[in-house]
């Protein structure tokens, strides 16, 4: 599904990510774990296709295309999705007209009819049930008013609906209570399956409480320095981050 | 009444010599404010950059230009009229090039207690006299002395006391383009007795690239507790000037909804004025421009808080692309009396490429010491992460900018209180930012 060879990203002229390597094969769910500034969030927004970042070296091949050569909405049209870590709120934008949008934009690539609007209500009726939200959402303006838990069952409704093959989620659980976290979660347990391959980017391990991940992986200074299964990362709620860059 | 011959204007006001008005040469009143008007338009001309409220708006161009007073005959069928308006099955004014159409309006079966006349009719001029030119000054603005000397056209609307007008009146003003470089000059009266409710909309509109001038002052009066819903839309032709004055006094407990959306001419100017002279008086002031190529637009505007415990709120809003200019100007006066004043203005601008201008000035002049009031403008661009996330949802990047104009847009409509009409405008402005850009 996704193989990072190598992977070198610089901001204003600084490396943030030097040399990273991960396989991610379908149907499988990896955490990535690390420390502020370990660029957790640089390696999601590369992956994105975010503007700013500058590629030095490496690639990566998502379902055999160079996913560096292809913009941000072409890589979302062929099944890569980012759910951000602070969703933006965008007043006068209806959330229903960004769903219908999303995915039209989605079908398209896939050679596929735009759903009628009966079809498409339906279809987000049963994915809002998934994130436990109100029909209301819909019609407000994106993340707009929203809470913290809302923005962010916001975006795994989003991820609900468009079905992607790669989903890439930059610190989900931040800002959120148990009980939206336990939501987020079982939403996201819910699209785990066999053809979707999921990257979850956290710093902190009860994230991996709720989505037990099949491989764990410790970021640092830019390089991924030890991987392991779920027992790393309980590891590494006891002892914290500093013995990483000792061992390193 | 004729107008001076170029020798005694002043330079900007040469395009005006030996004009002549014919309306009304019988009708002492008229006669008289007509003359008063000439003395002030000889004094003033038409204003200069040197004049503050014109410092950013050059009417150079327009004293350059040589304007037909006469019309050509035009045909738009009933058909076209249908199409260009914005509703339907609604009470219709039609104007072609400055001439009122009986044919193309719908004003058959008014509800009781309304009525609409030209103001070319005998009847529209009686009902417009009590008011016609009481609310603007003519010794402060050469363009409203110019509209007095030279009005030939318009509509006077009145609405009865305690009459609340169910369908909405549209006014479509069309420029057809016939007559190249017609000028034309509008005076529309609005009437609202006490406790009576309307809701009105001016349409201009220009039908061919050719120049034109539209010179139009619209005056209201709302009574006791009288409310207006006033929308106006102007979509001239690229090479149009629109220059209008729009402006209301306010009775106590009166509430007037304006709504301001300039969309075409190469050069507008909108002065927007509101007297709030009776308690409890609100106003809603808000407005929408949409600029591109070498568009120039000028909205001034302004309220007078005079009385205690009056409201006012305002919100322009403008996308700028290419070369244009935009100005902006509001002031909000609150008056030594005017205790209680609540008065909310904001000029908000997104721009779209690097060579258009904004010019925005909110001005506030406090004389009253308990007041809340707060004013503000921003000038931004594209939000650079709501472009990547609406990316990283598979939006094709103009299609993104195109949508996040829209929606920063149309933000300006939701004070109007009709879905429908606020349907039809969105629609309008949807179909304004096809590509991205304005």
């Amino acid at each position: 599904m996704l193989e990072i060879k190598n992977l070198h990203a610089s901001v204003d002229g600084k490396e943030i990510l030097r040399g990273i390597n991960l396989t991610v094969n379908a149907g499988e769910v990896h955490a990535i774990m690390g420390p502020n500034g370990a660029g957790k969030s640089t390696l999601s927004n590369v992956l994105a296709g975010r503007d700013g970042y500058e590629i030095t070296q490496g690639e990566v091949i998502y379902k055999d295309e160079n996913l560096l050569d292809l913009e941000a909405e072409e890589r979302a049209q062929r099944g890569v999705f980012l759910a951000f870590q602070y969703p933006v709120e965008i007043p006068g934008v209806s959330n229903i007209y960004l769903l219908k949008a999303a995915l039209n934009a989605v079908r398209k690539h896939q050679g596929l009819d735009e759903l009628d609007a009966i079809d498409f209500l339906t279809l987000v009726r049963s994915k809002l049930e998934l994130v436990k939200m109100d029909e209301e959402f819909l019609h407000r303006g994106v993340n707009e008013g929203f809470s913290g838990g809302e923005k962010k069952r916001n975006e795994i409704l989003q991820m609900a609906l468009l079905e992607p093959s790669l989903a890439i989620l930059d610190e989900t659980d931040s800002g959120l209570d148990i009980d939206a976290l336990r939501t987020v979660s079982e939403g996201v347990n819910a699209l785990r399956s066999d053809d979707r391959s999921i990257v979850m980017i956290t710093h902190y391990q009860r994230l991996l409480d709720y989505i037990v991940p099949d491989f764990v992986h410790v970021l640092s200074d830019g390089q991924i320095v030890k991987s392991g299964d779920k027992e790393l990362a309980k590891e590494l709620e006891k002892t914290g981050y500093s013995w990483v860059n000792e061992d390193a | 009444m004729k107008m001076p011959s170029k020798k005694t204007l002043t330079d900007l006001a040469t395009p005006f010599a030996n004009v002549t008005a014919d309306l009304g040469q019988h009708v002492a009143w008229l006669k008289s404010l007509r003359l008063k008007s000439l003395v002030q338009f000889n004094k003033q001309g038409l204003p200069s950059n040197k004049h503050e409220d014109w410092k950013y708006t050059s009417l150079w161009s327009l004293s350059q230009q040589e304007f037909t007073h006469k019309a050509e005959e035009s045909d738009v069928s009933a058909e076209q009229c249908d199409q260009l308006a914005l509703l339907n099955d609604n009470y219709r004014v039609v104007i072609i090039d400055g001439i009122f159409s009986a044919q193309l309006s719908q004003l058959d079966n008014l509800q009781d207690g309304l009525t609409i006349n030209p103001l070319s009719t005998e009847e529209g001029l009686a009902k417009a006299q009590p008011d016609l030119g009481r609310q603007i000054d003519i010794t402060k603005a050469g363009f409203n002395a110019l509209n007095t000397l030279l009005m030939n056209e318009g509509f006077v609307i009145t609405v009865d006391s305690g009459v609340q007008i169910e369908k909405t009146i549209e006014v479509i003003v069309i420029n057809t383009g016939t007559t190249p470089n017609l000028a034309t000059h509008l005076r529309n009266v609005i009437v609202m007795a006490d406790n009576s409710q309307a809701t009105v909309i001016e349409h201009y509109i220009g039908l061919t690239d050719n120049v034109s001038l539209t010179n139009v002052v619209t005056e209201a009066v709302l009574a006791t507790n009288a409310e207006l819903n006033h929308y106006k839309l102007q979509q001239e032709s690229s090479n149009a000037f629109h220059i209008a004055t729009l402006a209301a006094k306010q009775g106590s407990k009166s509430q007037w909804k304006t709504n301001n959306i300039s969309l075409g001419a190469k050069l507008a100017r909108n002065d927007v004025h509101s007297q709030l002279l009776g308690q409890q008086s609100h106003v809603v002031m808000d407005g929408l421009y949409l600029a591109n190529n070498e568009q120039h637009i000028d909205n001034h505007t302004r309220i007078d808080h005079t009385v205690a415990n009056t409201t006012s709120e305002e919100l322009y809003k403008g996308v700028l692309d290419d070369k244009s200019h935009a100005v902006f100007n509001g002031k909000v006066i609150v008056h030594k009396d005017a205790q209680k004043t609540d008065a909310n203005q904001q000029n908000q601008n997104l721009l779209i490429s690097r060579g258009c201008e904004i010019d925005t000035k909110p001005e506030m002049e406090i004389y009253a010491d308990d007041v809340k009031c707060a004013h503000g403008s921003t000038v931004g661009q594209i939000n650079e992460d709501h472009l990547f996330f609406l990316r990283a949802r598979g939006l094709d990047e103009v299609s993104a900018r195109s949508l996040l104009t829209y929606a920063f847009a149309v933000d300006v409509l939701n004070r109007i209180p009709s879905e429908e009409i606020r349907q039809a405008l969105s629609a309008v402005i949807e179909q304004r930012l096809p590509q991205g850009g304005v």
